[in-house]
């Protein structure tokens, strides 16, 4: 090969270098661009709904006696609110929803950290069968349990009897806490367990002293979620409660919804109020949360 | 293969017995934890299932106190209804079109915050919000919006000259079955953006240098360093988003209640009309019981996959 065509072949190779690095540089701002507005789109969306409910529940429709939506306003009123206080036992709805949600919680927390850490730490026959079975179990759908609940806890007579929806809450909140707390309780170090029983502790104190402090940051994700599984469940409150004075909030609500216009002020100021506590617990533990969501995966 | 299954069976006994009280010790503690919840799940779930199956070949009614068994025929008359069949299709099309919606729009947004972006904490709440949000109060809202007369979505398509004359967004059946899933994906996408958001953070800086050096575009970056890194996590979150979208039955309950016709009407809500509205307990049972092995199906594959990775980290 000749000297000449050598250097025209690096020419023409420097130059495709360019070229390409050219086009590389503008799909990349092209997919910057589109990347941003994508983002941007999405953030809008995300914020409107609750921003909706939120004008709605303060300037409701009644307030205007218009069939035109209001998007934005500075005449505020709490009229729904009161509105709301004053028709129906919304107060009473989120004693139920709190009684309920804080009572399984617990229950659920207490029993799924004990099986967790036997599930994840200790070694026996049958272990990985049990912690298949768990994670089957949470994966249950409520539609096939709901009739066979509703049937016996009607021969009881306990529909409309709230400790009997918190021991089937457990049905769903007990697998799900197994399941996160033990993905929680292998990314603890065994080695600080093994010191512990070296140092003479028993099996208790080891788990009580060691690893339940270790591990309170995954307990308290665990909390959360079986409070919020709790507090937003429907199926089941709809199905095994018929008295107005026993709804949770999520009952209550969807009550209220085959109503009129005029409704819809009163519905969304009670979805504020059914909103808050979960938007302060989430963002005040933002960070536990995401970490729980990539530690595993939650409900979606 | 055989070989060695029978060494380990072999080798196991000779360590249990040089240690044999400590492993039984250790064996009888765990059992002893577990048993609370062992037993809270036998009662709760394993007894009203064992129920749920009996009632599947039972006439069993809504206040009747004897419970004929008829044996398949609550599940015969089912397979032979072509509103079973439109309930199969529907929770097919909800359900993919959810996952498939969620996925891309996840992904997309994830890829996004993962870049070095002004204020990337702030937007990251943001996109948090639905997910914060109470599952029941989202669809209330939504329903508020999607409202025919005074709905606020039909007033910006109205004023925006998008549409000439009001939708009826819940109320057309060929509307609804969108409707009910952007709700759906509203809700649910930001669980994707955040595993998926946690995925990308696990896939090594040095690969997208190597890859850079070696010439390699942005799209070329995706496709050969970044998808494959995420691909568990896609995989598992899809999974399991898959399972609770199968399963959901308040987005649907709320919004349509499986009308209008059954255009949106799904398994989880056709168990409730046959059995409450419909009073056939027992037919209402069967539609349940008919989706079982689908979502085994899904169960199984997601949890090899999770023990798959478990055993890896």
């Amino acid at each position: 090969m000749s000297t000449a065509s050598v250097l025209a072949d690096r020419a023409r190779q420097a130059s495709a270098d360019r070229w390409r690095v050219r086009v590389q540089r503008v799909q990349h701002v092209g997919f910057r661009a589109f990347g941003w507005l994508l983002l941007a789109i999405v953030l809008v969306v995300a914020l409107f709904p609750p921003y909706f409910m939120t004008i709605t529940a303060f300037h409701p429709p009644s307030l205007s006696f218009s069939r035109t939506p209001t998007l934005f306003s500075t005449d505020l009123s709490l009229r729904a609110f009161a509105e709301l206080f004053d028709k129906y036992p919304y107060l009473q709805w989120m004693a139920n929803t709190a009684l309920v949600s804080v009572c399984s919680t617990i229950f659920s927390v207490t029993v799924a950290t004990l099986a967790a850490y036997s599930l994840s730490r200790l070694r026996y026959r049958g272990r990985s069968t049990l912690s298949s079975a768990v994670f089957f179990v949470y994966l249950f759908p409520s539609t096939l349990l709901f009739i066979p609940m509703f049937i016996v806890l009607n021969s009881l007579h306990m529909l409309n009897w709230l400790p009997a929806l918190i021991a089937v809450y457990l049905t769903f909140s007990v697998p799900f806490s197994v399941w996160l707390l033990k993905a929680y309780f292998l990314s603890i170090p065994r080695e600080l367990e093994d010191a512990a029983q070296v140092d003479g502790a028993t099996r208790w104190q080891s788990l009580a002293l060691v690893v339940l402090p270790l591990a309170a940051p995954g307990i308290a994700v665990a909390c959360i979620y079986a409070f919020t599984l709790a507090w937003n469940e429907y199926l089941y409150a709809f199905t095994l409660l018929g008295d107005q004075e026993k709804f949770t909030l999520a009952t209550g609500l969807t009550k209220l919804i085959f109503g009129d216009v005029f409704l819809w002020g009163m519905i969304m100021a009670g979805g504020v109020m059914m909103s808050a506590p979960l938007l302060i617990l989430y963002f005040v533990a933002q960070r536990y949360i995401v970490a729980g969501l990539s530690a595993g995966a939650i409900k979606g | 293969m055989a070989l060695r299954v029978g060494a380990r069976r072999s080798a196991l006994p000779q360590v249990w017995g040089r240690q044999g009280t400590l492993a039984r010790d250790e064996a009888a503690f765990g059992y002893l934890l577990l048993l609370p919840a062992a037993l809270l799940i036998l009662v709760l779930v394993g007894v009203p299932f064992l129920n749920a199956l009996w009632l599947s070949f039972h006439k069993k009614l809504l206040g009747a106190t004897d419970a004929p068994w008829i044996g398949l025929q609550n599940y015969a008359t089912l397979i032979a209804d072509l509103v079973f069949w439109q309930a199969v299709k529907n929770t097919f099309v909800f359900t993919v079109g959810s996952i498939g919606s969620k996925l891309v729009i996840g992904l997309l947004i994830a890829l996004v915050l993962n870049e070095a972006l002004p204020m990337r904490g702030l937007w990251r709440s943001i996109v948090m919000l639905p997910y914060a949000m109470p599952t029941l109060v989202s669809v209330l809202v939504w329903k508020w919006m999607y409202n025919d007369v005074a709905g606020v979505l039909n007033y910006l398509a109205t004023t925006a000259h998008v549409a000439d004359h009001q939708i009826l967004w819940l109320g057309d059946p060929s509307i609804a079955m969108p409707a009910v899933i952007a709700v759906n994906v509203w809700r649910g996408f930001p669980f994707f953006v955040i595993t998926i958001l946690a995925g990308l953070q696990t896939v090594p800086q040095e690969l997208y240098d190597a890859a850079k050096v070696d010439g390699a575009g942005v799209w070329a970056r995706f496709a050969q360093v970044t998808l494959p890194g995420i691909l568990p996590v896609l995989a598992v979150t899809t999974l399991f988003s898959a399972i609770l979208t199968f399963n959901d039955f308040s987005i649907i309950w709320i919004l349509t209640q499986g009308g209008p016709g059954n255009a949106t009407n799904v398994l989880a809500t056709l168990t409730y009309k046959i059995a409450i509205p419909g009073l056939e307990l027992g037919k209402g049972v069967a539609v349940s019981v008919l989706m079982l092995p689908i979502l085994v199906l899904m169960i199984v594959f997601l949890n090899r996959f999770i023990s798959r990775r478990e055993e890896l980290a």
